[in-house]
């Protein structure tokens, strides 16, 4: 091994020591900038025993050709090409001494040739592939180079898989075309030779052959493939058992993409006659499995597939019936992949299906049943939901998908026929008690799945098999709900079809045993109850009005879960247990006084437990403040899911007593608050708390604002303070001008918070800004933006005014940056509208003192012609898209307001100075002045877009 | 001369290509698994490094000497060279930018020239982040090309392992093989709620039932 090759071992080695390899790697590069530096490479791709030798001499003239090729002198070039086609031979060593290269290097080579042949072909090197065919004779280690060369072309150059340029298009088109115009006949010629010649000495080289040849079927002339010679041998390999396998599937490739190749539909029936797939796949497949299994099925349905386009022309049933059954035979295929290939094809034949074909469809309904039940042998991992359970799960769910889709499309085609094939499942499950757990929850998926298209007049109906199916699964023993998946599957269900329960109210008691009763809430698997709660919320939600007179035996039934203890954290989804009684005792139909002996006996104890446990906290150490902060967690997402079923107009308005039990709730969470200011997923949950309560308590939680703004402004990060700046602006919009002292105090500490987050300059905006860090930041400026917005269109701009130390300033010209140049238009927006409202507010005219002095310049030189006009010209600025169309506008208006302010000095600066700046004709600028002066603001808006297209035109045709 | 990241005697070693787009989260993948701190800035890989992760199986221990390697081409290094003996891949791609799952066919590519018949997961990384821009049932490459396609989340260790399992599986030639001990992972993040993400899909689910679907609702992509 010389020094040169060392050098590149160690540059590959990223293990070696750093000098070294820092040394190594120098040493490779300079080596790529030496003259001789072509002459090297091909001598070591020649002579050097390593393959990493080889590939980096590879890599350094892929290089070179893509790079400088043609500034190379001709000798050099001509080394190159000359060079590359030795290797292709083999430098004709004896194939039987020679070690095969490795097939790293053989691709890799394969590339290189075909860069080569994207510059040189068919200009320079017009007998490229002619050459390439006259060494197939030298054995079958060239045959397989050609066969890479020919696939490498594909993938580098032809195939539409890839991003490609228009340029890499054109290319395409010109090899394309020269090929078929020159050799493409040779080249088939040699296929059909090849795979003649190598099938049985080297079934992989036959299949290799196999394999860039179906590459080429969609662009070249079919007669070359789809011919006496080439079918015959195809069929025969695919249907030989004692073929190679791999060599089979290589030829079912090919058939599949001579079928699928497009051609009108006369001549591709003739081609489907002629090939007559269904008989030949009939006898094949009995044993079939694995890839070629794959590979075999993939064919037959895309044959099928052209049969079913041909019949939209012509009568293909009989062709469909011989073909169907072997579809069938793969759709039902126990393994997963190979059934998945026929749902494409079995969906396209359900949509145009008719009638006659009702027992195929019945067929299909059977096999989606049956594959789509569990494995027996799952039935416990299921139940006990452990790693396996959840896998076997998410496996099936992955496969159902595909299988259900099939299923709503027999659906929809023949709703009868769904129907009545599924009813006749759950008669066959609910008549006996040992149904085993699969076909249950099988049946069950099926009747939920048929509610998805459902519509409401049959769950109105009282006859049917529907009506009849949904009394039967109410009212009769499912068997097999202590099973979690079945249990789960049954309450879905149950939930879907709410709607039906509503229009028959009988069965609202039962339906009422199934989520109270071991099956749902109270059933013994916690994965069953706490999804059981959630549901539960939902059925409250609809059945609201049927359920009030179950009101006291609902909740004697979920008194316990009802309870929160230290001892047990519960799944979020529990809570959903108070969002429901919440529903329920919020209804207004409630009389008064139960009302409130309800409410009071869920909120109390938690204000109790509140106190407890806030007054016990000196006697928990440190390492139980985890403990003390999860529970009192837990009772805050309590009332605030309890709170969703309670409304302003109730609390406030007709029953302000049961707002006083609420209002209670505001001091008791603030309390928790203070006891632990710096607990950021507590601080999180009481501000939802709090947005809840502004929403239902309305104005009466105002008294206890400041102190809750204060202790929650202890914070620093910046996600904490987006939510805080959120519930600021939602405060803000509801109580308006009220808001003005409390804003006041805490403006300028808000504002030093974004402005230490925020990083000095526009948020950098590439692939590298792409995390989640930028996110936060991106999103706490906006709801920032928002902030200034609901500050100015509620009349607080005041606050803004006495920002001391240079602040002003910096919010001033952080808005007019980003009313100009912020990614998001609606940011821009936003900023326009804040920066025109200031402008409102703050700019004097001859009536009007000018409230912050020097404003009214600053908005005249700055933001009149940074924003209003300059902005406007950039190329980004899209008049097609909806959101800057809807900003021009904002922008028309603003200038509407500042010619309001600030009159005659606006209109000057703006046609002598800013217009004539951007190559504004004075006609068009004084036409601006007019319509500025005298057009309401919707006719302002449409000359304003005109004006803003012309003034475009103007810049840029100047700028050429 | 041995190349590094292969088997040093009495080990069952693997070397991995990770490979995709820069900033698609490679790097922060890979160090979930070590002691090292989750990184939230970004450093564009140079070139390449090598991390052993290990993991146990019910066969025994397992050890990945993954190849992260250098998305963006002006630090390439050797570039496809890395991909030199490597036994399994992953391809990654960020659901949040379109343009990195369009070029997965080109690393797929890239890939299989170097290393012919491996198993490859394809994974569609930050599905923590919530305006995603590539959906789950746009992603259809893997399809095609009989790949494994996982939706991870590097943040929050949302299926941190299955990549790892899947091609353990693979490379054992045993379906049934499985970790018996959770590897140790940086903490998360970020937490995916995913009862909370059943949830809100169920919900939207359930919303877009109510009505009769419109018919081509549910037709293939």
């Amino acid at each position: 091994m010389d020094d040169f090759e060392k050098a590149i071992f160690f540059s590959f080695n990223p293990t070696v020591d750093a000098n070294l390899k820092a040394q190594a790697t120098a040493f490779v590069q300079q080596a790529k900038q030496s003259p001789t530096i072509i002459q090297a490479c091909v001598e070591k791709l020649r002579y050097s025993q390593y393959a990493e030798v080889q590939f980096w001499c590879l890599q350094a003239l892929e290089e070179i050709v893509k790079q400088r090729y043609s500034s190379l002198a001709s000798q050099q070039r001509h080394l190159i090409r000359s060079s590359l086609l030795a290797a292709v031979c083999f430098y004709d060593r004896d194939a039987s001494s020679a070690p095969a290269a490795p097939p790293f290097i053989r691709n890799k080579l394969a590339q290189v040739v075909v860069l080569l042949l994207c510059i040189e072909y068919p200009s320079q090197w017009p007998g490229a592939f002619v050459e390439l065919i006259s060494f197939l004779s030298k054995g079958p280690m060239v045959v397989d180079m050609f066969c890479r060369i020919l696939i490498a072309l594909d993938e580098e150059v032809i195939s539409l898989e890839f991003q490609r340029s228009p340029a890499e298009l054109a290319l395409a088109t010109r090899i394309k075309d020269a090929m078929r115009q020159q050799c493409i006949g040779q080249i088939a010629a040699a296929w059909y030779n090849l795979v003649a010649v190598y099938r049985s000495a080297r079934p992989d080289l036959a299949a290799l052959v196999l394999e860039a040849m179906q590459r080429y079927v969609s662009w070249i002339d079919i007669g070359l493939v789809a011919n006496e010679s080439f079918i015959p041998l195809m069929l025969e390999i695919l249907v030989s058992p004692q073929e190679n396998r791999g060599l089979r599937g290589a030829a079912a490739d090919c058939l599949l993409a001579v079928v699928s190749k497009r051609m009108d539909s006369s001549a591709k029936l003739a081609l489907l006659r002629q090939l007559r797939l269904g008989p030949v796949c009939a006898r094949l497949t009995s044993t079939e499995d694995g890839e070629f299994g794959s590979k075999l099925s993939a064919l037959l349905t895309g044959f099928a597939a052209e049969i079913l386009e041909c019949g939209k022309e012509r009568d293909t049933g009989e062709m469909l019936d011989e073909i169907l059954p072997s579809v069938f035979y793969f759709m039902q295929h126990g393994d997963e992949d190979i059934s998945s290939t026929t749902f494409l094809f079995l969906s396209n034949f359900v949509k145009s299906a008719t009638g006659k074909q009702a027992t195929h469809l019945r067929h299909i309904l059977e096999l989606i049943r049956y594959r789509m039940r569990y494995s027996a042998d799952m039935k416990d991992a299921l139940d006990v939901f452990d790693r396996e359970g959840e896998e076997e799960e998410e496996r099936m769910d992955e496969y159902r998908k595909e299988l259900l889709v099939l299923f709503r499309s027999v659906y929809r085609v023949a709703p009868e026929v769904t129907t009545s094939f599924v009813k006749g499942v759950l008669v066959s499950i609910l008549g006996s008690s040992g149904t085993p757990f699969e076909e249950v929850e099988a049946g069950i998926t099926l009747l939920y799945c048929l509610g998805e298209g459902v519509p409401e007049s049959s769950l109105k109906a009282d006859t049917g098999d529907l009506p009849e199916m949904l009394g039967a699964i109410l009212t009769m023993t499912v068997p097999g709900t202590s099973h979690r998946a079945v249990a789960i599957v049954f309450l879905e269900t149950v939930i879907r079809y709410v709607k039906f329960v509503q229009h028959h109210e009988a069965y609202v008691p039962a339906v009422l045993g199934v989520f109270l009763d071991g099956r749902g809430i109270h059933h013994p698997n916690p994965n069953v109850s706490s999804k059981a709660s959630y549901l539960f919320s939902r059925l409250v939600r609809t059945l609201r009005l049927q359920l009030l007179p179950y009101v006291d035996s609902i909740l004697q039934s979920l008194q316990d879960t009802l309870c929160i203890s230290a001892k047990k954290s519960s799944p979020e989804e529990k809570f959903y247990t108070f969002e429901a009684v919440g529903f329920l005792i919020g209804a207004e139909d409630l009389p008064r006084d139960k009302q409130e002996k309800y409410l009071s006996a869920v909120l109390l104890p938690l204000y109790q437990l509140v106190e407890s446990t806030l007054a016990s906290k000196v006697s928990y150490a440190d390492g139980n403040q985890a403990a003390t902060v999860a529970l009192l967690q837990q009772i805050v997402l309590a009332i605030n899911h309890f709170s969703k079923g309670f409304g302003e107009q109730l609390l406030v308005n007709s029953r302000p007593e049961l707002g006083n039990t609420f209002k209670q709730s505001v001091d008791v969470v603030l309390r928790i608050l203070l006891a632990y200011p710096r607990v950021d997923a507590l601080r999180s949950k009481v501000i939802s708390f709090l947005h809840r309560m502004v929403d239902i308590l309305g104005s009466s939680v105002f008294p206890i604002l400041p102190t809750a703004i204060r202790q929650l402004l202890l914070q620093s990060e910046s996600k904490d303070l987006v939510e805080f700046i959120q519930l600021l602006n939602q405060l803000i919009n509801k109580f308006k001008s009220a808001m003005n002292t409390i804003i006041q105090e805490i403006f300028p500490s808000v504002v030093d918070r974004v402005f230490f987050l925020l990083p000095k300059g526009s948020i950098p905006e590439n692939v590298v800004s792409n995390t989640e860090e930028m996110r936060e930041l991106q999103e706490l400026q906006k709801a920032f933006f928002n902030f200034l917005h609901a500050v100015t269109s509620n009349d607080l701009s005041s606050v803004l005014r006495f920002q001391t130390g240079g602040r002003l300033n910096e919010i001033i010209l952080l808005l007019l940056d980003s009313s100009c140049g912020h990614k998001d238009i609606l940011v821009r927006k936003i900023c326009v509208q804040v920066l025109s409202r200031l402008a409102w507010d703050w700019c004097g005219n001859s009536t009007v003192v000018e409230q912050v002095p020097g404003f009214h310049r600053f908005v005249i030189d700055r933001f009149a012609a940074d924003c209003c006009i300059r902005s406007i010209l950039q190329a980004s600025f899209n008049l097609n898209d909806a959101n800057t169309v809807s900003l021009l506008n904002e922008i028309a208006s603003a200038q509407k307001t500042l010619y309001e302010r600030c009159g005659e000095d606006f209109l000057i600066q703006m046609a002598t100075k800013v217009l004539p700046a951007v190559r504004c004709p004075p006609n068009m600028a004084e036409e601006y002045c007019l319509h500025i002066q005298r057009s309401d603001p919707k006719v302002l808006k449409t000359f304003y877009r005109n004006f803003a297209e012309k003034l475009r035109f103007q810049y840029n045709s100047g700028n050429q | 001369m041995a190349m590094p990241g292969q088997a040093t005697p009495g080990e069952v070693s693997f070397k991995l290509v990770i490979v995709g787009d820069g900033g698609t989260g490679k790097t922060t993948f890979v160090k979930r698994h070590l002691t090292g701190e989750f990184e939230k800035k970004y450093e564009p890989t140079m070139g390449v490094e090598v991390h052993p992760l290990d993991f146990f199986t019910n066969c025994g221990r397992l050890r990945f000497y993954c190849w992260d390697t250098a998305g963006q081409e002006k630090f390439g290094g050797l570039r496809d060279g890395y991909y030199i003996h490597g036994q399994c891949a992953i391809i990654m791609f960020d659901v949040t930018a379109r343009l990195t799952y369009k070029n997965v066919p080109t690393w797929h590519r890239d890939l299989c020239r170097v290393c012919e018949n491996i198993p490859i997961v394809l994974c569609g990384n930050k599905v923590d982040v919530k305006n995603r821009q590539v959906k789950a049932k746009q992603v259809t490459f893997h399809r095609k090309k009989n790949l494994q396609y996982y939706e991870i989340s590097a943040k929050s260790n949302y299926n941190f392992e299955k990549p790892f399992l899947y091609l353990a599986r693979k490379l054992a030639g045993d379906a049934n093989l499985h970790f018996v001990e959770t590897p140790a992972l940086a903490p998360p993040e970020v937490h995916i709620d995913l009862a909370a993400q059943q949830l809100n899909e169920q919900e939207m689910n359930n919303a877009a039932a109510q009505p009769l679907p419109d018919d081509e609702d549910d037709a293939f992509d």
